[in-house]
């Protein structure tokens, strides 16, 4: 329904997914700007991240070392962070026991990135469906999500 | 020649769009790298990369970079062109 308006390569359902895995899915479709995302869980497990199951398992380590670099810039643990390099903008956005690591190209507006993620790990933490699936046409058929995922 | 009166009005704003243009395109060009952290309660703080708090957090956020790769975009057909 929305894949016309989509900057991301060909879409995967997102229907059948794990909830963590529709998420990242809902990001993708929101955020043409993003190269990619990771979730993870309480523990700091990856839950479900960009790419297939191969390119997700390849954001854990790092995705919780940027999470370990932001805590451990202040010497407590951070509601969000962000950092802009010349090769691209890094975010993490913590809500409840998620967290969620972003990459987007450079300039983007980096508030409504960090709002974008916290919404989504609200939405995860209280066990709602993304926007998109709960925008879903009277078909019944869900916005198709961004690039194929896997949950690890 | 006397020139039309909308002109006068025209040239103006188009010199304003103009210059606040150029002012955008200074600022991006000249936007140096930084890392700013957020805490709960509303407190931030920036991490400069001359402390190795600052430098790790830089490390570590070049790494998560370059896993992300560059953006994957559409192919041209299926973008909406508007």
């Amino acid at each position: 329904m929305y894949f016309d308006r989509m900057a991301d390569a060909a879409a995967a359902s997102a229907v059948s997914g794990p909830p963590a895995a529709r998420a990242v899915s809902y990001l993708h479709e929101i955020s043409p700007e993003m190269r990619g995302c990771a979730i993870f869980g309480p523990s700091g497990q990856l839950l479900a991240a960009t790419g297939d199951e191969t390119a997700s398992a390849r954001w854990a380590e790092p995705g919780q070392d940027f999470l370990a670099a932001a805590d451990a810039a202040g010497g407590e643990p951070v509601a969000h962070a962000h950092v802009a390099t010349a090769d691209g903008e890094a975010f993490c956005v913590r809500h409840a026991e998620l967290a969620a690591v972003a990459v987007t190209e450079r300039f983007v507006l980096a508030s409504l990135m960090i709002f974008d993620l916290r919404t989504v790990l609200r939405d995860l933490a209280d066990g709602k469906a993304p926007e998109s699936e709960r925008r879903a046409g009277p078909d019944g058929a869900p916005a198709e999500g961004g690039e194929e995922f896997r949950a690890t | 020649m006397t020139p039309k009166p909308h002109r006068t009005l025209f040239d103006r704003v188009s010199g304003y769009a103009d210059e606040a243009a150029a002012y955008l395109r200074r600022r991006r060009a000249i936007r140096q790298p930084f890392a700013r952290v957020y805490y709960p309660g509303g407190r931030s703080a920036d991490c400069g990369a001359d402390a190795d708090a600052g430098r790790e957090l830089y490390r570590a956020a070049a790494a998560l970079i370059e896993v992300a790769g560059p953006l994957q975009r559409a192919p041209r057909s299926q973008r909406n062109r508007r």
